[in-house]
């Protein structure tokens, strides 16, 4: 699940009430909603390195 | 004097994780959007990584209608039945 | 009580359970009433419904409110029993999934829950729908709508940065509570066009995004006033589908009613004007096709002007009725923190049921 880096405490939160606290989350650089392309293929790259040890649990 | 406490119980839920995935080629994906700018448009690229690195598949891409409600529970019981991974996002 | 009722053994000072409340993170910034046990089972009492009962759920954590926890908020914000009715049918209200509980009270864009209270019981109750409507010095105004933030803090939760990221917040964030108002009022009052059985009162629940006090002092016909109020709601600042409420004041009221026109016609009026060319949305970047589409198609109002982007969908989006002091061309415009159907205005009938099953 990725998430913008303003976001991080809202999802952290949301995370441990339902029971989950530790839940790991792609951190990206905030906004989105005005990046260009390169910038959403910039933020990507980091989702994709974090994404990849948690899709396998490593 | 004795007051009441006005907050909540702790929490109601308790999830767990999927099960992590043996290795990622060849895995299809599913990417839930809620709406918002560019939210598609960055989790697809999220996608083509996998898709170029890994040989994935996006299966299915599901939308939200309302992007701050959660995704109706049948849209997430079919993504699980669907895809071995989903890529969605929040914040705005 | 709910066996998960939980209770602080404090000093017998009051102003040190005034500052143990503080310490708990439980308060707005402003000092709250110690939530006493006799206070709150005064409050209980007023209430028929077991303190167990479930009034609203959070969809997204699935926290609970409490007929309980919703009179220990009430006691906290300053509430007196009477008014316990009207804060437990606006969460009523809010769980509606119309009105998208979580994304209007965590949202960057600053939402706060406007209360609306239509009918006889804001009278009986004393709330203020005259003079200095949205301002200070009202008991019921100010306590019941503080008693609603504190609610969306302590049990849901919703505290500032953490879960409620909104980017400027909003000063109804502390009490956004108003009766409309009956004295003068030309006009059905809100809880008869909300089809309530004659002498029912409602609350209506509104995710407001802000408040934009609309000045004219010189205009003297309807398409004057609302002239005005129209520019209001189609500054770029504000202008999404999003709904509407618009407050008339006595003097503007004059104007609009005085000259013949019904709500209706006031609507019509205010969705034709409030509008800017879609060339103007794309300049400033806030153009979307799905937005136009939505507006424009299939199902388009018929007021609807091609190559313009309107507020809302349809006239009865906007929300308008009669409130504030005799004096004064000020009316006001509160657009919809929703930027499109995502909150929508949702209501209760205040202390009865009449959809029970």
């Amino acid at each position: 699940m990725l998430c913008t880096e303003p976001f991080e405490v809202t999802a952290r939160n949301i995370a441990r009430v339902l029971g989950l606290p530790g839940y790991p989350f792609l951190m990206v650089q905030h906004p989105i909603g005005s990046c260009t392309v390169t910038e959403l293929k910039a933020r990507a790259q980091v989702a994709y390195e974090q994404a990849v040890p948690i899709l396998l649990q490593t | 004097m004795q007051l009441y406490d006005p907050t909540a119980s702790g929490p109601r839920c308790s999830l767990s994780r999927a099960a992590p995935l043996t290795g990622l080629d060849g895995k299809t994906m599913g990417i839930l959007e809620n709406g918002k700018l560019n939210a598609k448009e960055m989790l697809h690229e999220v996608a083509l990584l996998f898709e170029e690195r890994h040989g994935c598949k996006v299966r299915a891409v599901y939308s939200k209608s309302n992007a701050s409600a959660p995704a109706p529970a049948e849209t997430l019981a079919k993504a699980a039945q669907e895809v071995d991974f989903l890529i969605t996002g929040l914040g705005d | 009580m709910p066996l998960d009722a939980r209770i602080h053994e404090v000093p017998d000072d009051l102003l040190a359970a005034i500052d143990y409340c503080y310490e708990q993170g439980w308060t707005d910034g402003l000092p709250v009433v110690p939530p006493t046990i006799e206070r709150v089972h005064a409050m209980l009492a007023s209430e028929g419904r077991p303190p167990e009962a479930v009034i609203a759920t959070h969809p997204a954590t699935a926290l609970e409110l409490s007929v309980h926890a919703a009179a220990v908020n009430a006691v906290m914000a300053g509430c007196v029993p009477q008014y316990f009715p009207v804060l437990l049918a606006a969460f009523e209200a809010m769980d509606k999934p119309g009105f998208n509980f979580h994304g209007s009270t965590a949202s960057t864009g600053g939402s706060a829950p406007l209360l609306i209270v239509s009918g006889a019981y804001g009278d009986d109750i004393g709330m203020n729908a005259d003079v200095d409507l949205f301002g200070p010095g009202n008991r019921a105004n100010a306590t019941i709508g503080r008693a609603v933030r504190l609610i969306l803090r302590n049990v849901f939760q919703m505290v500032p940065g953490i879960s409620d990221k909104s980017t400027q917040g909003n000063p109804g964030k502390y009490s956004f509570c108003i009766a409309e108002r009956r004295r003068g009022n030309p006009w059905p009052l809100l809880c008869e066009t909300q089809g309530y059985p004659r002498g029912v009162s409602s609350v209506s629940v509104f995710a407001a995004g802000g408040f934009c006090n609309v000045e004219n002092h010189g205009g003297n016909t309807p398409e004057q006033v609302l002239g005005s109020v129209a520019d209001a709601m189609a500054n770029y600042a504000c202008i999404t589908l999003g709904q509407s409420v618009v407050i008339l004041s006595p003097e503007h009221m004059r104007i609009v009613a005085g000259a013949g026109w019904s709500r209706e016609d006031a609507q019509a009026f205010l969705f034709t004007q409030a509008k800017r060319s879609v060339e103007g949305m794309k300049g400033i970047g806030k153009y979307r096709d799905g937005d136009y589409e939505q507006q424009h198609g299939a199902n388009a109002h018929r007021l609807v002007e091609p190559g313009y982007v309107h507020r809302g969908l349809a006239p009865d989006d906007i929300l308008i009725t009669l409130g504030g002091g005799d004096a004064g061309g000020h009316s006001c415009f509160i657009p919809s923190w929703s930027r499109g159907r995502s909150s929508i205005l949702q209501h209760k009938p205040i202390g009865v049921c009449v959809d029970c099953k």
